[in-house]
């Protein structure tokens, strides 16, 4: 047999020296480098071993003087080996009594009276190699454990059949909440948060096979995973298990229905918006035009990226457009006036525009233009100010003096008439109520005063009266006064508007008339009375003389009487004639 | 008994009327005031007199001082009115005076001037006064 190389280090626990030196024979007959160590008690065996640590084999008689039992012995001596094999030399023939040894621990077991140098040598090193590869082994497994419990992720072994749980990592304890007792004595499908027909189905179809799924999980404090399971066959312990990575996602999926809900609220805002939202180049081209353009303008947004974005714009818009871009630069942000812009239908609607210069953030990199359709706003504003310009008119065509009455606040607004009709002029105006009333005549004033409360206390909303006005000069003038009142939403009156006319000439006119009517009435009564009465005497006088001719005394003071009552009735014509005549 | 009195500032008028008035068997001699006032205190101070007098006045209308309206408002304040009995005598075919007339409870018609056979005839006939010509 050949000599092994390299020294070998061996204690020979053995009483016997007949023993002892026969097996340092068989040993040195194999072995050049050899150290060789005897302990002949157990005690002085323990003293060695607890000294030195470097012993490569031990060699073990279990006949010691101071031990009787050899089990003691056994696994004292194997405590204390320091991971060197044990080989037991034994007298005992009973084979049962070696294997029983060699369950406690001891590499090999020898019968003294078949030792040789051969197989006592081959013993040796068979036993040093099997436990060298015992430490591997062990050191593998150990590292293996350490990458089961120590890793980040969760995982866990199950039972293939029953999905008990076998063993579990300090990841998954720590996720779920569950103590590896806990743990110990659940099924996976204790962590179920939903129907598990599902999973099972995956289960059993890859029985044999890797499989990859999407689960729901609970954990003991009820709140809810989303777990990718990526789960493994293997053989555990000598079962069939599968060995599962539970990638927590909630996180991820958390964070994934975030970004989700902010793009569609981004879609929401720039697709449906009322906005018209638009990534201008430095050169004015559209990089991009919201799909809400279709909506507003009726244009698609791919028939306008790419285009000039002044093409559409009213020619007589541009220029003042142009004035305000110049400053781009300067200012971050700038409003530009509102312009028209040719619609899809070749109308033309006017947008207010707002540009952000975004041309150094790299996600945008141009220019924002933020457009809102104010066409609507725009023909309103043109509506007011046309009926603001027709309210001028009318205040400056007709002769009537327009006045704007604010109830609450006690002021009056005098259109310019009120210095053509009165002489007032506007600065020196006191516009109050009171000052208004203290004009009207005194004669007119409580007429007027009463009329005005039939406005404020029984709703009346027109007003038509006439009165005299005093002018800045003292004379009155007459004045027919048409008033309206404006109530506000709740129906009280809040504003007068009155068109006071000059009616001075009129009143003049009515009063000639009254007054031409006045000496016609006259004139009538005259006939009735101053003309009939001589009339009526010569009616009597000539009835007297046709009828009571005998009963009559002096027919001839009769005659003169008519003659007389005659005169008198050509006098009173005459006198009608003249009055008549006279100028009105 | 009726006594007939005659209110006019006309002479010829006071004389027509007085003809008329006894030619046709209303009075047989009417008493005749140029002036109102004059003819109201005569009214008045017969009825201390005498009681229960019944008075028939032609009343003109248009007089200088008290007119015919003024006599008739002094005669309406007074307790026995329902013993004067007024035919208002006038020149006037005014319309207006007419209706005004009607508002007094004394004036029992209405005569335009110059008075005629038929007035005094129907004169005679009024209500309140026939029973003093019917013939006995």
């Amino acid at each position: 047999m050949r000599k092994s190389s390299g020294e070998l280090k061996i204690l020979v626990i053995e009483d016997n020296p007949g023993d002892f030196i026969l097996i340092e024979d068989y040993l040195s007959e194999e072995h050049n480098a050899l150290e060789l160590q005897r302990a002949e008690t157990f005690k002085s065996a323990k003293e060695i071993l607890q000294a030195s640590s470097n012993f490569d084999t031990i060699l073990l008689d279990l006949s010691l003087p101071d031990i009787n039992d050899t089990e003691i012995l056994v696994k004292e001596i194997l405590a204390l080996s320091n991971a060197a094999p044990v080989v037991v030399l034994t007298g005992y023939t009973d084979k049962d009594y070696g294997a029983k040894t060699l369950s406690w621990g001891v590499s090999d077991y020898l019968l003294k009276d078949e030792i040789n140098a051969s197989n006592l040598s081959k013993s040796i090193h068979y036993s040093m190699e099997r436990k060298k590869v015992q430490r591997q082994l062990y050191e593998s497994e150990e590292k293996y454990r350490t990458l089961f419990d120590s890793s980040p992720l969760p995982m866990w072994v199950l039972d293939r059949h029953s999905l008990e749980f076998l063993s579990v990592n300090q990841a998954a304890i720590k996720l779920y909440g569950y103590s590896r007792e806990e743990f110990l004595q659940m099924t996976v499908r204790d962590l179920w948060a939903e129907e598990g027909d599902r999973i099972e189905k995956v289960v059993e179809e890859n029985f044999h096979d890797l499989f990859t799924v999407k689960v729901k999980h609970f954990t003991k404090g009820g709140d809810t995973l989303y777990i990718d399971v990526q789960s493994n066959p293997i053989l555990f312990g000598g079962r069939e298990a599968r060995v599962t990575l539970a990638h927590n996602v909630t996180e991820k999926l958390k964070a994934e229905e975030k970004l989700k809900h902010s793009q569609q609220r981004f879609k929401a805002l720039v697709q449906d918006g009322s906005d018209l939202i638009k990534i201008l180049d430095e050169n004015f081209y559209y990089a991009y035009v919201s799909p809400s353009s279709k909506n507003i303008l009726g244009i698609k947004p791919e028939n306008l990226e790419g285009r000039d974005a002044f093409e559409l714009i009213h020619l007589d818009d541009r220029a003042k457009i142009q004035e305000q871009i110049q400053y781009l630069g300067k200012k971050k942000t700038i409003q530009l006036p509102s312009y028209r812009y040719r619609d899809g239908n070749g109308e033309w609607r006017w947008l207010e525009t707002i540009i952000s210069d975004l041309r150094h953030d790299p996600a945008v990199n141009g220019l924002v233009a933020n457009s809102r359709d104010i066409t609507k706003f725009k023909l309103q504003e043109k509506q007011l100010r046309e009926s603001l310009e027709r309210y001028d008119i009318v205040a400056k065509a007709t002769s009537d003096l327009i006045t704007d009455y604010n109830i609450e606040k006690d002021v009056f607004q005098y259109s310019n008439a009120i210095y053509d009709i009165f002489g007032y002029s506007q600065n020196e105006l006191r516009a109050s109520k009171k000052w208004w009333q203290e004009q009207i005549h005194p004669d007119d004033r409580l007429r007027v005063v009463e009329a005005t409360n039939a406005i404020y206390e029984r709703g009346q909303k027109l007003l038509s009266i006439e009165y005299r006005f005093q002018c800045s000069d003292g004379d009155y003038k007459y004045v027919l006064d048409r008033s309206y009142v404006i109530t506000d939403d709740s129906g009280n009156p809040s504003r007068i508007i009155g068109s006071i006319q000059d009616i001075t000439e009129r009143r003049k006119y009515i009063n000639a008339i009254e007054r031409s009517n006045e000496r016609l009435r006259e004139i009538a009564w005259t006939q009735s009375h101053v003309v009939r009465a001589p009339l009526a005497r010569i009616m009597g006088l000539i009835d007297l003389l046709k009828n009571q001719r005998n009963n009559l005394d002096n027919i001839e003071e009769i005659i003169d009487n008519i003659l007389n009552s005659s005169k008198e009735l050509d006098k009173v014509i005459r006198k009608i004639t003249n009055k008549t005549e006279e100028e009105f | 008994m009726l006594e007939v009195i005659i209110v006019d500032d006309d002479q010829i008028v006071v004389f027509i009327q007085k003809k008329m008035v006894t030619n046709h068997e209303i009075a047989i001699n009417p008493i005749s005031f140029h002036d109102a006032a004059a003819a109201l205190d005569y009214i008045i101070g017969e009825k201390q007199g005498k009681q229960r007098k019944n008075f028939l006045i032609l009343l003109d209308i248009n007089m200088p001082n008290m007119n015919g309206w003024d006599f008739l408002d002094c005669l309406e304040n007074h307790e026995e009115k329902s013993n004067y009995h007024v035919i208002m005598v006038t020149s006037s075919i005014d319309n207006k005076d007419k209706k005004k007339a009607k508002k007094y409870s004394t004036v029992r018609s209405f005569i335009e001037k110059p008075i005629s056979t038929s007035d005094c005839e129907k004169i005679k006939e009024i209500s309140e006064i026939s029973h003093f010509f019917e013939r006995v």
